[in-house]
Formats: structure tokens, sequence, C-alpha cells
């Protein structure tokens, strides 16, 4: 019986510790992606927002130089090539990212990543690359999605393979509101499903009434068992 | 240095699973490195008699759902497992167990009795997690090694924690 109190409360005290950290303990992989949410999920836990990026790029002889702008938590850079801004009279570019407040959700799109606005004060004329960083509390974006206006229509643009986890990079001649997603028509790009996804709770409820069902006869079958042992060492003595 | 073998492969595996290309390698690997403590113990002293049996695997189905309960209350969807890690993440699951809660945890009784051997490999399996875990996450690493070691303590069992942890680990 002291046993069995000891792990009840070993138990307790796991699930008040894994309770205190998002998504409630995790193993095996890591833990999630950390990731500062406009909108966070509810397994994402304590969140920070995200933060702003601005950057100047110096122009010479009428051609901006290469570079790159992000975000301070770098959740999101756009790097430019020589020649990317038609930059006839200026002496310098200025770019902004700023993430957008709200989290507009277009019919047949998931964004599993913040939406961001990218402006620059000259007009682009030369592919850019974006590349998002993303959570691995939402299933991996497929595609990286582009829109003039954050209530659409958001069209999605050509992206790459990278090297870093947890990245999706795409290419863009137009700068404006940009988000990471997959098309709800199809599965997310890694949904097998082993587990996690949806399943979680249905999983835990069928372990309880697994355990609760077959734990009943089990209980039953013992204490009949030891009852006979009991009843037997009455009528030996 | 059995438990220094245990956390230099655990601490490896981090390190290495941590690049994406091998992931599902090093979990495959660290699992097998893992089981190899089992070597020249008997399987009952591991814990991993058969008597009750039916018993063992409804505890390892209850330490399952012990594990997933405070991720399930508040889930809102997640990522999934994608499935060729699936059997690497059962591999590294087995292999822990076999390690901490199994040839670890045998040799502290030897050393030091029950009390030594729960401590004992509680606190190598917090260690062992420090590399692929922020601080933040260490108590509930913990406290999971706590509740698992309690039960090899209190029902001598090896099975359920094994059972458990790979749900665990497959599902979340």
């Amino acid at each position: 019986m002291k046993r069995l109190g000891l792990l009840a409360g070993a138990a307790l005290v796991y699930v008040l510790a894994a309770w205190s950290v998002a998504p409630g303990f995790y193993d095996g992989f890591g833990p999630p992606q950390l990731y500062n949410w406009t909108c966070p999920p509810p397994q994402a836990g304590a969140n920070t927002k995200p933060t702003a990026g601005h950057g100047e790029l110096k122009v010479t002889k009428g051609v901006n130089e290469a570079g790159t702008v992000f975000t301070n938590d770098a959740q999101i850079v756009i790097g430019f090539l020589p020649g990317a801004f038609d930059a006839t009279g200026k002496t310098s570019i200025s770019v902004d990212i700023t993430p957008f407040d709200t989290c507009p959700q277009p019919s047949g799109i998931k964004f599993v990543t913040n939406v961001y606005k990218i402006t620059a004060n000259a007009n682009l004329i030369q592919e850019a690359n974006v590349t998002m960083l993303y959570s691995n509390l939402e299933p991996d974006p497929s595609n990286m999605y582009l829109a003039t206006d954050p209530a659409g229509p958001w069209t999605s643009i050509p992206t790459s393979q990278t090297a870093q986890t947890f990245t999706i990079t795409g290419h863009t001649s137009t700068l404006g509101y940009f988000a990471a997603g997959y098309p709800v028509t199809s599965k997310p790009s890694n949904s097998i499903t082993v587990g996690g996804g949806q399943l979680l709770p249905i999983i835990v409820a069928v372990l309880i009434v697994v355990v609760v069902l077959a734990g009943l006869p089990l209980a039953v079958l013992r204490r009949r068992s030891s009852g006979a042992a009991a009843e037997e060492e009455d009528g030996e003595n | 240095m059995f438990g220094a073998y245990v956390l230099a492969v655990e601490w490896a595996r981090a390190l290495i699973q941590s690049h994406a290309p091998f992931t599902g390698a090093a979990l495959l690997l660290g699992g097998a490195a893992l089981s190899v403590t089992a070597l020249g113990w008997p399987r009952e002293r591991l814990g991993l008699g058969t008597s009750r049996f039916a018993l063992r695997i409804l505890g390892g189905l209850a330490l399952g759902a012990v594990l997933l309960l405070p991720a399930a209350a508040r889930w809102g969807g997640g990522p999934v497992l994608p499935a060729g890690l699936a059997a690497a993440a059962v591999a590294v699951s087995i292999g822990e167990e076999i390690a901490f809660r199994g040839a670890l945890y045998t040799a502290l009784d030897d050393l030091g009795g029950a009390p030594l051997a729960i401590a004992g490999s509680t606190l190598l399996w917090t260690l062992a997690h420090a590399l692929s875990h922020p601080p933040a996450f260490l108590g509930a690493v913990a406290a999971a090694g706590l509740m698992l070691a309690l039960w090899r303590w209190a029902c001598k069992d090896l099975v359920a924690p094994i059972i458990g942890h790979v749900i665990a680990d497959t599902a979340l």
C-alpha cells in the first residue's frame, strides 16, 4: 500500500512538473522549436511576441549592394542580390519587416507561421530570397504565400529546400505580406501519423479506458485468488 | 564507469540527432548502444520476467497515459512523428529503459539498495537529457524518471516502463 502511495505521489509530481512546460513534457526528439507567435497555439505555453526588423542597403553608382534584413528574433530573413532594387536617385535602400498583428486564415490555406509585412522605399526588380522559421508545434509548411493585402488573395511562391531545419525559403519578385503554410485540401508534408497531430487526446483516452476496463477484471481475479488462498489457510488451521 | 558510458551515449546521441539528416540513425544507434548494457544480466534481475505479464502490460498502458496526460489535456494539434522516425523512437525508448531502469538500476541496487538505485538512476536520467532539453524541461524529465524508477522498485518490473516510454515517445 505504501508503495502504491509513493507511485501515485510520483505520478502527481510528474503531472504538475510536466504541466509547467509546454507542450507538457517532450522526450526523444528534443523540445519544440522555439517560436515567437502572434497568435500562439494552445500547446505553445508562455509566448513572447515576434519582433520587427529594419535594414539599410547601400547604393553605389546606382546599384544596391547585396545584403540581408531580418527581424531581431531571426524568424524571417530576406536576402537581396546587387541590383535587386530600382535604386535610381537613392543613396541607400531602407527595408522594414513588421509582424502583422492579427492572424488571417484565408480559405483553403492553413498558415503555420506569423504573417510578416516586408516593405522597402524602392521597387524590387530582381528576385529576393525570403527564409522563414517555423515551429514544430504545427505541421511543416509545404508552401510560402505572398499577398499585397492581408485580406488576400494569397498566392503560393516558388520555394526551395534549406539545409537548416525548421526553415522554408521562398523566392519573390514582389514585396508584401508573407506567411508559410499548406493547402488545407492536402495533407501537411510531414503527416504520417504514428502519433501527435490531432490524435493525442484520443490516444490518452483509449489508454485510460483500456486500463480501467482490463484492470477491473484483473483486480477481481487477484482478489478472488488471494481470498481463496486465505480460506485455504483458515481451513488448514 | 557504467554511468559514464550511458551518459556518453546519450549526450553523443543528442548532439548528433540535432543534425536533421542524422536524426534517425542517431536514435537507432543510440538505442542499440544503450541496449548493450543489458548484456550479462539475467533477464529477471533487469525486471524483464514474464510472471503476471498481463498486469505488466496494463501497467505500461497506465504509465503511458500518465506520461501523456499533461500534453493531451491542453492539446490543440501539433507535430506528427514522421514514419521513418517511428522505429527509431521505439529503439531509443527501449534502449533508455534497459539502460536506466534496467542495468543501471540493478547495478546501483546491488551497490546501495533501492534508495540509491531510485535516486541514482533518476539523477543520471536527468543529466542524460541535459543536452537535448533546455533547463526548463529538466524538472519534468526528472519527475518522469522518478516515477518510472519507483514503478521499477514497487513492481520489480521493467516491462511497464518500456511500454509506457514507447507509447509516450511515439505519440508525442
